[in-house]
């Protein structure tokens, strides 16, 4: 019975896993993610880890993989068409890794079945009080650490994503009065909106403080 | 009892549950219409059986026979499983909610506890589903290649992600007094004192809080801007027809009841009232109340208020209701620390 659900978990992960690497619609590899996660946190489950599990289907495929697909959804990636493989010197190092990964396998399973059968006993390691207590206790410093690390990337990608602020080209200025939004980045801030009286986009820009768009070779000015 | 007994036994307990889910489903969209209409000063639907009882099995039949579409230049495969991610998740969550206490069968004396599983980590495991249940949503919208659907599912998303912070931090309170994520035994830590030891007496704040997040968790009014008819014609389903859009339809229901059957068990005492010691069962109709109360309220605010704009709606949702999440931990978590809860 139990065997067979681990055969069942277990050949959806690898499964998945196959399909991650073989789909050439992005879409698609992530769906398979998402199938992977979704069948490891079951596999973590018949191990006796039922925090595990949940963390995983909570964070791995509940928030980072929505992110993921998220973006692809937003940017709306085509299918990538056939074409020759570039980057042909990673094949090698791919078996590499590949035979290393294997060999280490093996060498679990070998060193398991020489250790004999584990005497089966009732454990609580994998049950949250278990887990908090050890987060709280023997883990605290990795822990708090880990977590400041986690805010720190925060900031950064605050940071990143406020930095930057140029017109982009596809906004016009009619010549006369008029109002621009101050946050063109942040759009939907309708109480930001700041009036300027300017003629072309590059004295708009000007007085609002902002730069304009400039294609990354020619420097041509592309408003209005 | 041995182990066949046992599967047995969860056969049957899976089976009651799915059939008492969808008929409460059933029966909740005709509550909705009705009560609509009374709050409008209509009638609504009442001639299909007494006083419109037999209206929803119309409506499915109805919906069953219509022609299934699926828009030529959609994304096939993602469009037949979006509705079906939707409505698992659903209804897997109800997996973990106790019905009722436990009760002794007579004749054979089996002590059986109402609920399907009880397990270590139960409330993140609704967590879990839920959050994934987000993809049915996101996929509909993408894979039906219109711009509706589209804007619907992307409006959809970034709001279940949003709410869920503040729908999850909004539990840790009750986490922190029950001292367990088991939903039965948080259940029964709330029994005694007449009601007075439910949980919303002790974290008023986190309860209103799950309630808002619920509500925006399930896409209701006045949160319903994914499916804002006067917008975007009906947000992410506008091209699903026939058992697929019931799905949908359904899955927002059950989805709309389990949340109801979350604050019921974490806030008002779930099976907990009078007399339940003496007669379990009645701790079944106990459960029932609370979570109709719940639904009416659903169905009341949604014939009260109007929609929310997106940027109000995101502003609310981080700017408000996180932070007062956060400090509502705060404060249980020192109160729970010197034992004052």
């Amino acid at each position: 019975m139990l065997a067979l659900l681990f055969i069942l978990f277990a050949g959806l992960a690898i499964g998945s896993a196959i399909a991650v690497v073989a789909q050439r619609n992005p879409l698609y590899s992530a769906i398979s993610l998402i199938g992977v996660f979704v069948s490891l946190a079951c596999l973590y489950v018949m191990l006796a880890a039922p925090f595990i599990a949940a963390v995983q289907l909570i964070v791995y495929a509940g928030a980072i993989m929505v992110l993921v697909v998220f973006v692809i959804m937003l940017l709306n990636v085509e299918e990538e068409e056939r074409r020759r493989p570039r980057l042909k010197f990673l094949v090698p190092a791919a078996v590499f890794m590949a035979a290393i990964l294997i060999a280490e396998a093996t060498f679990i399973i070998y060193s398991v079945k020489s250790a004999g059968a584990p005497t089966v006993s009732a454990s609580n390691t994998g049950l949250t009080a278990a887990i908090g207590a050890g987060l709280f206790t023997k883990y605290l410093l990795p822990f708090e650490v880990t977590s400041i690390l986690l805010l720190m990337a925060i900031v950064g990608a605050m940071t990143l994503a406020r930095r930057s602020r140029t017109l982009t080209p596809t906004i016009g200025v009619v010549p006369g009065a008029q109002v621009v939004a101050m946050d063109i980045l942040r759009p939907g801030s309708a109480e930001n909106l700041t009036p300027v009286e300017s003629d072309t986009s590059a004295e708009a820009a000007s007085l609002l403080g902002v730069e304009t768009y400039k294609e990354p070779k020619d420097e041509g000015n592309h408003g209005a | 009892m041995d182990l066949t007994v046992s599967i047995v036994l969860y056969f049957v307990a899976i089976t009651i549950a799915f059939l008492t889910i969808m008929l409460l489903c059933a029966f909740t969209v005709l509550a909705e219409r009705r009560v609509l209409a009374f709050l409008q000063g209509r009638l609504g639907p009442n001639r299909v059986g007494y006083g419109g009882l037999l209206q929803p099995f119309a409506d499915f039949i109805k919906t069953m026979v219509k022609e299934d579409l699926i828009p030529d230049q959609s994304t096939r495969f993602v469009f037949l499983l979006a509705p079906m991610i939707a409505i698992v998740t659903a209804i897997m969550a109800i997996l973990v909610y106790p019905f009722g206490p436990t009760i002794t069968i007579p004749f054979v004396e089996w002590t059986i506890p109402l609920v399907i599983a009880r397990f270590d980590v139960g409330l993140l495991y609704v967590l879990g589903v839920t959050s994934v249940g987000v993809y049915g949503i996101m996929l509909a919208g993408w894979s039906s290649n219109n711009k509706y659907s589209l804007m619907g599912g992307l409006r959809a998303s970034a709001q279940m992600i949003s709410y869920e912070l503040s729908l999850g931090m909004s539990l840790v309170g009750v986490v922190l007094i029950a001292g367990t994520l088991d939903i039965y035994s948080i259940v029964e830590q709330q029994s005694g004192w007449g009601g007075l030891r439910w949980n919303i007496f002790f974290q008023p704040v986190g309860f209103i809080i799950y309630l808002i997040s619920a509500i925006a968790e399930t896409n209701r009014v006045p949160f319903d801007l994914p499916e804002a008819e006067t917008e975007l014609v009906a947000g992410f389903h506008t091209e699903y027809s026939s058992i697929k859009f019931l799905l949908f339809f359904n899955a927002e229901y059950i989805n709309m009841i389990t949340v109801s059957m979350l604050a019921t068990s974490l806030f008002l005492g779930g099976w907990q009232g009078p007399f339940v010691n003496q007669f379990p069962l009645l701790g079944v109709f106990y459960f029932f109340i609370k979570i109709a109360f719940f639904l009416f309220l659903y169905i009341w605010l949604r014939g009260t208020l109007p929609r929310f704009r997106f940027d109000q709606l995101m502003n609310f949702g981080w700017k408000f209701l996180i932070p007062v999440a956060i400090l509502n931990i705060v404060v249980t978590a020192t109160l729970a620390l010197f034992d004052w809860l």
